[in-house]
């Protein structure tokens, strides 16, 4: 046939297919999270939040540098790839080694010691680009993980999302924004966090400054699409030890009792599953205004994503994202 | 980990990694990379850099479909659009000056239509051949490491008061830089210089008019005299071939003066340089005051240095004694075997003696210089041969009647002015090679003296005085790193003006003499 996908015999492809399952069955019974750092010293705050979720044996995270490579006008182009090259070969270090290596030294702050654990390094050519994609493996002997890995890529954002395919994962980290378009402008420039929060297939945490405020603050609005977004946060939540604030917001007087049969529904539904329910409330107002008032003392403000394309959002607008752009707290952003 | 937590195991409880849908959006991401990729690859840093290059092509082009002007052919328009190109590059440098000759050699054929071999053997004339030679000799000779010697030499002479060594310098740099190429001369005679001056004092800034003018003594006597003799310059070996190539005519006796030999180019230009000599070292201390008058204490390290180096080698005496052959092969055979021979004759003997290695000849010689000449050249006798210089020329001399320039004083002064404002945008000698054409044929119509025209504009486009960029021995005494730009116009603009007064003067008083 000249249509057949592969040259393999049946039985040899079936052989491959069930070897692929196999391993996507395994990772998929990895927490896996990927903390992406910049190298600007508030993005470290994704390596302390990636170390606390690290907890259990199963867990993975992954430390992402995305290093744009060395185009455009202000870098001299050509030019700058060469120098580069001899630098390279000249055995000094690829950028953003450094950043690497400080997010160990974070690590260790946080309690979690990798210099002992055997590591294993792969390197690949990516782009054309001479420093290309570097990665360092650290694998605990209880079958913890800690992945350092360097990727170049010619768009940061896009650069994160590629990382995505290569082994999905639960979540996502990234720092705080500093620039967010409107949903207009972002058709055509949005910022690097931005573009990964909409575009992420899984949960995105865009973490800032708040390890030193406790608690989780779970917003909900009692649709189906929130309710397993609710279990699943109090699970981290509850694994994290952290007490857990049910909130709901209704747009008008008249739709408070809908409001709070919501965050009773949740209650239920997280006393059926032995996790304990530090408090519950309820406000009137434009709802994302209210969380990011309400929800700011805590250390993270939890929230569903709608899942609306671009396009929807552009019309109707996203509670989730303009929660994630004006929280003076870390937001996670729940798929 | 807490006993609550262990009922509920992350991957399976909390939040889900969702399989990456390979849809769409992978092969839009990837294809955004790619066109990011894509775009940070051209590099418009460098289209930049190129714009002057489009936009002298758009120019050309343009002018190329413009209607042709009454009395000037095709052809004429065409060479005419040429030079106005090659021109425009030579003055922005959009692209590495070697390239502009290249240029000129396929447009000379594509153009034109003039046949390839045509075009090749106009590339390769005497003159061409002696700017090679000449820069093959003046690498070897600077291969020598005769500098200390000479400044010794000098100052035994001069004593060591300091005015006195400063016309030593220009002397000496003057006449060497008449017969082998002035920054030949330049980078042999700065090494000297700065020892004269670190020997002095090792603070930059004390002995700073001291620097201004032991440097521009040898950067001056090397530029005044580079027109004394044919040799001294491409730009004279460039007239020379257009005088030949214009005017003379083997059936006519009348023309044998268009064959400008040796000799007579020294009666002609010699004066010039003569009577600038005590002017460089008049301006020069009058301009700089130096610090320090007695240079003694310099001069005994300078004697220890040289004597340190032994007495003269073997190969010390037979470089000179090469040197001195070359020049009365030029002044005595040069009408028999041309100026280049003589040059590339000399340049083989050194090669011969095993004086100098070919390596550090190829890797001494600007090659592309040779090749700009040579193109050069080649476009000026197409500009004669299509009439384009004359019509040129015509134009120039209506505007010329117009002003009331058209008398001798008038004329030397207009060309001369219009030579020294080209040559202070682009090499002295692609100036020369552009502007000659019309300039002689400007004569032509004006019933002046071609010859006098000729010299007038060699010897004024070595009138760039203002900028350290102007002349190649600025640019290697500027390297030195005592002289500020605005020294080189201090001193450039009364240079300037009283070179310009000595040359008209000269041109009025005394050729007219010479001539038949």
């Amino acid at each position: 046939m000249v249509f057949r996908r592969s040259i393999l015999s049946d039985r040899q492809e079936a052989a491959v297919q069930k070897t692929l399952q196999n391993l996507r069955a395994q990772r998929r019974n990895r927490f896996r999270i990927l903390a992406c750092i910049d190298g600007t010293d508030e993005s470290f705050v994704t390596v302390r939040f990636g170390a606390r979720y690290l907890i259990q044996n199963n867990c993975d995270l992954i430390i992402l540098m995305v290093r744009p490579i060395d185009i455009g006008m202000n870098s001299g182009g050509l030019q700058m790839r060469l120098a580069r090259q001899s630098m390279l070969d000249a055995g000094f270090e690829i950028p953003g080694v450094k950043h690497l290596k400080r997010a160990l030294d974070i690590l260790k702050e946080e309690g979690i010691d990798v210099s002992a654990w055997p590591k294993e390094s792969a390197h690949q050519d990516a782009w054309g680009d001479p420093a290309g994609d570097n990665k360092v493996e650290y694998r605990s002997p209880e079958g913890r993980s800690v992945v350092l890995k360097l990727k170049t890529s010619p768009d940061v954002a896009h650069g994160i999302l590629d990382q995505y395919e290569l082994g999905p994962y639960n979540l996502i980290i990234v720092g705080e924004p500093s620039r967010w378009r409107g949903e207009f402008k972002s058709f055509f420039d949005s910022g690097v966090v931005q573009t990964v929060t909409t575009m992420a297939p899984c949960s995105v945490l865009v973490a800032r400054n708040s390890l030193d405020k406790k608690g989780y603050f779970i917003c909900t609005d009692g649709s189906s699409r929130s309710m397993p977004a609710v279990r699943r946060s109090a699970v981290l939540a509850h694994v994290m030890g952290q007490p857990i604030t049910l909130f709901s917001v209704a747009d008008s007087p008249a739709g408070k009792p809908a409001a709070e049969e919501a965050v009773a529904n949740a209650k239920s539904l997280l006393k059926a599953m032995k996790i304990q329910v530090a408090e519950t409330r309820v406000a009137v107002g434009k709802p994302a205004e209210e969380i990011v008032e309400s929800g700011s003392l805590y250390r993270m403000i939890v929230v569903t994503d709608e899942g609306r394309s671009r396009l929807q959002r552009l019309f109707r607008g996203s509670t989730a994202t303009a929660v994630v752009r004006k929280a003076r707290t870390s937001v996670l952003d729940v798929r | 980990m807490n006993a609550a937590a262990t009922q509920f195991v992350l991957s399976r409880d909390s939040l889900q990694a969702r399989e990456p849908q390979a849809k769409l959006g992978r092969f839009r991401r990837r294809g955004y990379q790619r066109y990011v990729h894509f775009m940070g690859g051209l590099d418009m840093a460098f289209l930049w850099k190129r714009r002057w290059f489009f936009i002298t092509m758009l120019v050309g082009f343009v002018l190329m479909g413009a209607p042709t002007p009454a009395g000037l052919t095709h052809e004429g328009q065409m060479v005419l659009i040429m030079s106005l190109m090659a021109t425009m590059l030579f003055i922005t440098e959009a692209v590495p000056l070697p390239t502009v000759p290249l240029l000129i050699i396929v447009g000379e054929v594509v153009l034109l239509k003039v046949d390839p071999t045509k075009v090749a053997q106009s590339l390769m004339t005497d003159s061409v051949l002696f700017i090679m030679g000449s820069l093959m000799l003046a690498v070897a000779i600077v291969k020598q490491r005769l500098d200390k010697r000479i400044a010794w030499w000098i100052v035994r002479m001069t004593g060591t008061n300091v005015y006195w060594i400063s016309f030593g310098i220009t002397v000496v740099c003057g006449v060497l830089a008449a017969f082998i190429g002035e920054h030949t001369v330049a980078a042999m005679m700065l090494p000297v210089g700065v020892t004269l001056i670190t020997l002095t004092s090792n603070d930059p800034k004390k002995v700073h008019n001291l620097a201004a003018v032991i440097l521009f003594s040898i950067s001056y006597g090397c530029s005044i005299a580079g027109v004394a003799t044919p040799s001294g310059g491409a730009r004279n070996a460039i007239i020379i071939s257009y005088w030949k190539d214009f005017f003379f005519d083997p059936t006519d006796p009348a023309t044998r003066r268009f064959l400008m030999d040796y000799v007579n180019w020294i009666i002609y230009a010699f004066p010039m340089f003569m009577i600038r000599l005590p002017i460089v070292t008049a301006l020069l201390i009058f301009t700089f005051r130096p610090e320090v008058t007695d240079m003694s204490r310099a001069i005994s390290r300078l004697r220890t240095q040289v004597s340190m180096q032994g007495s003269m080698r073997f190969s010390d005496w037979l470089t000179i004694l090469l040197f001195i052959a070359t020049i009365f092969g030029w002044i005595f055979f040069s009408s028999q075997l041309g100026l280049g021979v003589v040059a590339i004759a000399g340049a083989a003997a050194f090669l011969v003696f095993g004086l100098v290695r070919w390596e550090d000849i190829n890797g001494g010689v600007n090659w592309g210089v040779v090749l700009l000449y040579a193109a050069a050249i080649s476009l000026g006798v197409e500009m004669k041969q299509t009439g384009a210089a004359e019509w040129v020329a015509a134009s120039v001399f209506d505007a010329m009647r117009a002003v009331g320039a058209s008398n001798l004083l008038g004329f030397n002064a207009v060309i001369s002015a219009l030579t020294i404002a080209v040559s202070n945008t682009m090499t002295a000698g692609a100036a020369v090679a552009v502007l000659a054409p019309v300039i002689l044929k400007t004569a032509v119509a004006a019933g002046q003296d071609p010859v006098s025209a000729g010299f007038i504009a060699a010897i004024s486009s070595a009138f760039g005085y203002l900028t350290p960029a102007a002349q190649p021995a600025f640019t290697i005494i500027y390297a030195s790193g005592y002289l500020k730009g605005a020294d080189f116009l201090k001193i450039g603009i009364r240079m300037m003006l009283l070179s310009f007064v000595a040359l008209i003067a000269i041109s009025v008083l005394y050729w007219p003499l010479l001539a038949p």
